[in-house]
């Protein structure tokens, strides 16, 4: 018994250095809890249809999918401008026109949580590193000379502000959607997840009783 | 009805002969541990992928315009695509574990030794074979690692003399990694995994021909031997059921774990990600890789450091029984080998400068060192012994196997295989 807990400590010190050489990239993260319920999922699609769309897409989620995350049909039509239900989120304004802004095309976002290490806390520390330089520009402190502008105005309000708490909350939303997006079945997968080991304990009980019985016999 | 069909079948198939000899009368040593439950666990593991990965191709595009799409297909449209995408990508990590743990297993009793050579032979072509399936396996998603990690190890074989780029263009179908070398990897990762089902009945009649090793390394009478089935196939089953929990936690639970971040950005022919580092299962063999500052030579080193397991049974010069139990010599060789493989482990996640460069260096030299060492320690062990005889608890183990055999009158377990009802009463209590 001793020499299992010997093991499993091993693979867990195994297992935490894997993730920690994930995580020391770059500047720190900030640290924050994203609100999984669907009203704040429902708050962070306004914002990235009515912000993000103008220059991201998102191939991969249809307009019709975001009654996963319990918009009435009614609520979707609101968010669409010509398109139909069973078109993906994809950005209106023409890829010549983003491409001459920003020079290249802007990422796909619909997997962009999960194509960054860290990536919910990645895309909220990237929104929340605007600030405006001495040259009177916008930059990153997350990543410098960023293409993407401060589309949310971070870095115009002020420290410890009401619209900053505004903005911050506003950010958190997003990425709770773009988290859904990611993998819009993994509340499914833990839910189904969770019969699953609790099916594989009991079973694996019986198997244990089981074996002891079978073995008693032997000497 | 059962009985009627049975005799039917037998007169023209073997099939009860086959089901008594491969389980009800085949014997197993009763002292194995479950450290002997993972050969069955990897052939379980194997199926998982085999019938996952068949599924997978029902909806997979092997093309490098569609396949990055046709994954988040799966993932989004498919009935219960992402579970049976999670088990894939999950199994192929939990394969390799497996895997791992039963190579270290057979390391540490010595189980390479005679007469199981042949099987620890064809398990390290099995492993070889495992290791390409998932390489091109890796491939398939059509990501950033995988693009990368597919252009960074065929490049590898540039390092041949004379041929090298010849050899190189002809595994990628073109001067880079391109949709030529996913189709073909596609066509190649379908087809090994049979051909390792083939290398497992290989390997798997082999051991039913020299009986499964056990803890003490002593081959042990008829009398200590107990029949797979039930005794087995029960604690098997058990081992299985506590292996789907942890596995299913991850699959459930932390799928993502073992999926690369970078290979959600689709293929970039253009990009070049920053660092590029295998899926954990490769690391140590990168490292390796990596330490050697000769290119060539690290390849050669990355390659011999598989092949030289191959060379184990001779370099293990011993005539003490067994492995790591009655030899304390073998036994620090068979730790210290453990810490090495992880910390060139470890050291193959680092970016390679500085200090995890030297680690790296030191580590690959002591892995190399400590086949060298074998021999020496081996037959040192083997004339301390013969002056002072075997450990005590080897001895007596010995000793009452001996006696055993004397009173046995079936004596030779490897002919028939057969356990008299006597004898097979012996051993069970209370058991009418």
């Amino acid at each position: 018994m001793v020499r299992l807990w010997v093991w499993l400590a091993v693979v867990m010190v195994i297992l935490n250095s894997h993730s920690a050489v994930a995580d020391n990239d770059g500047i720190a993260l900030k640290k924050v809890d994203f609100d999984t319920t669907i009203t704040a999922r429902q708050r962070g699609a306004e914002t990235v249809v009515g912000v993000c769309l103008m220059c991201h897409s998102l191939k991969y989620v249809k307009f019709g999918d975001l009654a996963g995350i319990g918009m009435s049909p009614e609520k979707i039509q609101s968010l669409l401008t010509d398109q139909q239900f069973a078109d993906p989120l994809l950005s209106l304004t023409p890829l010549a026109v983003r491409k001459e802004s920003f020079g290249t095309e802007p990422p796909d976002l619909s997997l962009m949580v999960v194509a960054r290490k860290r990536g919910p806390q990645y895309i909220y520390t990237l929104l929340t590193s605007f600030y405006i330089d001495e040259t009177g520009r916008t930059n990153n402190y997350l990543f410098p000379g960023v293409k993407m502008p401060d589309m949310l105005g971070y870095s115009l309000t002020a420290e410890g502000s009401a619209e900053r708490a505004q903005v911050e909350a506003q950010i958190r939303d997003a990425v709770s959607f773009l988290m859904w997006a990611a993998d819009p079945n993994a509340d499914e997968r833990r839910e189904m997840g969770v019969y699953v080991i609790v099916y594989l304990i009991v079973l694996t009980i019986l198997l244990y009783l089981m074996k002891r019985r079978a073995w008693r016999r032997v000497r | 009805m059962f009985k009627k069909t049975l005799g039917w079948i037998d007169e023209r198939f073997p099939l009860t002969v086959i089901v008594k000899h491969e389980l009800t009368e085949y014997p197993v040593p009763k002292n194995l541990t479950y450290w002997w439950s993972f050969g069955f666990l990897a052939i379980f593991i194997l199926g998982v992928q085999l019938v996952s990965g068949i599924f997978l191709a029902m909806h997979y595009k092997p093309d490098a315009l569609l396949a990055f799409d046709s994954i988040q297909h799966i993932m989004r449209n498919v009935n219960y695509g992402w579970l049976i995408r999670y088990l894939h990508s999950t199994g192929a990590s939990a394969f390799f574990a497996v895997i791992f743990i039963h190579i270290a297993r057979t390391l540490y009793y010595g189980s390479y030794r005679r007469p199981r050579e042949l099987m620890w032979w064809t398990g390290l072509v099995l492993l070889l074979l495992m290791m390409t399936t998932a390489f091109m396996g890796y491939l398939l998603p059509w990501g950033q690692t995988s693009y990368w990690g597919a252009q960074v190890i065929t490049s590898l074989f540039g390092t041949t003399p004379f041929y090298g780029e010849d050899i190189v263009r002809w595994l990628r179908g073109g001067y880079v990694v391109g949709d030529a070398t996913l189709t073909r990897f596609f066509a190649l990762h379908y087809l090994l995994p049979f051909i390792i089902i083939a290398g497992v009945v290989i390997h798997v009649v082999a051991l039913h021909w020299v009986k499964g090793s056990n803890p003490s390394g002593i081959t042990l009478t008829a009398g200590d031997n107990i029949p797979f089935h039930p005794y087995f196939t029960i604690k098997d089953l058990f081992g299985l059921g506590v292996f789907l929990i942890v596995f299913c936690s991850f699959v459930f639970f932390g799928p993502e774990f073992f999926i690369e971040s970078a290979n959600n950005i689709p293929a970039d022919p253009l990009h070049t990600p920053q660092h590029i580092v295998p899926e954990w299962y490769f690391l140590p063999f990168y490292t390796i890789l990596r330490s050697i500052p000769d290119a060539l030579g690290g390849v050669i080193a990355m390659i011999m450091s598989l092949l030289v397991f191959a060379a184990l049974p001779w370099l293990d010069r011993s005539s003490v029984p067994g492995g790591a139990l009655y030899r304390p010599g073998y036994r620090i060789l068979v730790y210290l080998f453990f810490i090495d493989v992880l910390v060139l482990g470890y050291v193959g996640t680092q970016p390679p400068e500085g200090v995890s460069m030297v680690v790296g260096r030191v580590a690959t030299f002591v892995y190399f060192g400590l086949f060298l060492l074998l021999p020496i320690v081996s037959s040192g062990e083997d004339r301390r012994s013969r002056r002072a005889g075997l450990p005590s608890a080897a001895e007596r183990l010995i000793r009452e196997e001996q006696e055993e055999l004397l009173r046995s009158q079936h004596n030779q377990r490897r002919e028939g295989d057969k356990m008299p009802e006597k004898r097979k009463r012996s051993h069970l209590r209370g058991h009418k």
